[in-house]
């Protein structure tokens, strides 16, 4: 009975040191959560951005702006004009982005709280050929 | 206890890069599922449309399966702007200057029509493709190349015409063609019908090569083992339908075929589901007429399929080669 008691025990302890390398392991290893950590500490200061998107045509409304690694973001308005949602801190990284153009990632730092962001168009040459289901034909010159 | 141990290893393993090279195990119906749920979304939040198809996905092939699932049921085909860039490509194509500047012109109304109408040609597929895969973090890339269909003219394609994409996953380049997986436009009336074919999803190289070659030669993948341009427009054609049912097609490796009366040529092909074997047959036509035929000889060898025919009468003839309704693929045989 003693002896079966002491040999769950064991068990137990095992299970549990194994348990505990492992979580030891993961915050060690896992980059992120020390980064993190270490961006809080060093700027705590907040800011609001604003901007305007331009491409070669003016203003360009309805290009997407988010904040990278989030899903937080907004839309420049008509004139292309927009206020991020969120206050920023430096370091933080804005993507531009619009279907057809470059996208263009910012990052953000307290002397950059106006951004001027001129998009340009995707350097990319359209071609197109299309599948067709139609049985090939040869010329015959008969 | 057990359990835990092995909750704790599955952690530990899914922070790991992945190894699988191939993908047969995994279901893609989720992911199919969720490019369903989405289906009308708009093109302008990209970032957000991104995040729709993928978030809820555990693995790379997935999440680019849904992304490559939508984009394929969702955009059109567009064969007026076809046409249109044909032609002035076709009238620029020696002066370079021109060339640009109608590319910059078209541009615009390219993306225009895809955001307004979900309505493309090649490159905006493959570009789509491009950038939605990128906002879930993979690496996708546009190939620019040739193209070879039925209705191009295949002896003389003399620029790219044609875009698709690369994927990487797992360490892994694989290919896809989301324009023709899309469906068929009606060169007549202008009408598309979106028709998904699977076949072009995380194609075989060597059967994509048949009728793509990229310009950049790595993008063939096939590891050096390319053919030149010149070998390239020599190819038979294969029609979207072969990617349906074919895993390779092995032989005859060109369009044009001279034999003599009663000697056998050799058709061998590897098939996805060798119970279609039964249903192959040949239409053959002699500019006069069209005619059903039958291989002369049928021979399977596990997933190898091999068909012999020969004709009795000298001429020249075009040469199809069905499975059922589908067609698969088309030679020319001059027999002497």
């Amino acid at each position: 009975m003693k002896t079966q008691l002491k040999l769950t025990q064991k068990k137990g302890f095992k299970t549990l040191s194994f348990v505990g390398i492992m979580m030891l392991t993961l915050f060690v290893f896992n980059s992120s959560y020390g980064q993190a950590q270490n961006q809080q500490e060093v700027t705590k200061e907040k800011f609001t951005v604003k901007g305007n998107v331009s491409s070669e045509d003016g203003p360009l409304p309805g290009a997407n702006i988010i904040l990278k690694g989030t899903k937080m973001g907004i839309v420049s308005d008509f004139n292309g004009d927009f206020t991020f949602p969120k206050s920023l801190k430096a370091t933080d990284i804005l993507v531009f982005t619009y279907l057809g153009y470059e996208k263009v990632e910012v990052v953000i730092n307290k002397d950059r709280t106006f951004l001027k962001i001129k998009m340009v168009t995707a350097a990319v040459e359209i071609i197109g050929a299309l599948d067709s289901a139609k049985p090939y034909k040869s010329k015959r010159k008969n | 206890m057990k359990s835990i141990k092995l909750i704790l290893w599955l952690f530990f393993a899914c922070q790991c890069p992945a190894q699988i090279s191939d993908f047969k195990s995994i279901n893609f119906k989720k992911a199919d599922s969720i490019a369903l749920a989405y289906k009308g979304e708009e093109l302008t939040h990209l970032p957000d449309l991104s995040y729709k198809l993928t978030s809820s996905l555990n693995t790379d092939v997935e999440r680019f399966r849904a992304i490559y699932k939508w984009v394929c049921t969702n955009i059109a085909n567009d064969y007026s702007l076809y046409t249109k860039n044909n032609r002035k490509r076709n009238r620029f194509k020696d002066d370079p200057l021109k060339l640009k500047a109608w590319n910059t012109t078209f541009k615009k109304t390219l993306f225009k029509t895809l955001i307004k109408d979900k309505r493309t040609i090649c490159t905006g597929y493959a570009y789509l493709l491009k950038e939605l895969a990128q906002f879930a973090g993979l690496n996708c890339k546009i190939v620019q190349g040739y193209g070879r269909v039925s209705s191009t003219d295949i002896e003389n394609l003399e620029r790219p015409n044609h875009s698709w994409n690369v994927v990487k996953l797992n360490n892994k380049w694989y290919l896809c063609d989301p324009t023709w997986a899309s469906g068929i436009p009606n060169t007549e009336t202008n009408q598309f019908t979106f028709k998904y074919n699977d076949g072009f999803f995380l194609a075989d190289p060597q059967l994509f090569a048949i009728n793509h070659f990229p310009v950049e030669a790595k993008w063939s993948l096939l590891n050096g083992d390319n053919s030149s341009l010149k070998g390239f427009l020599k190819h038979p054609i294969i029609y979207g339908q072969a990617y349906k049912h074919l895993v390779l097609h092995n032989t005859p490796k060109q369009l044009h075929q001279v034999i003599k009366k009663h000697e056998r040529i050799t058709f061998n092909y590897q098939l996805k589901d060798m119970t279609k074997a039964k249903e192959v047959h040949f239409i053959i036509a002699n500019g006069f007429s069209d005619w059903i035929a039958k291989p002369t000889q049928t021979t399977i060898k596990k997933t190898n399929l091999e068909l012999e025919y020969y004709f009795k009468t000298t001429g020249f003839y075009d040469l199809h080669v069905y499975i059922g309704k589908d067609l698969i693929s088309t030679y020319t045989i001059k027999v002497i």
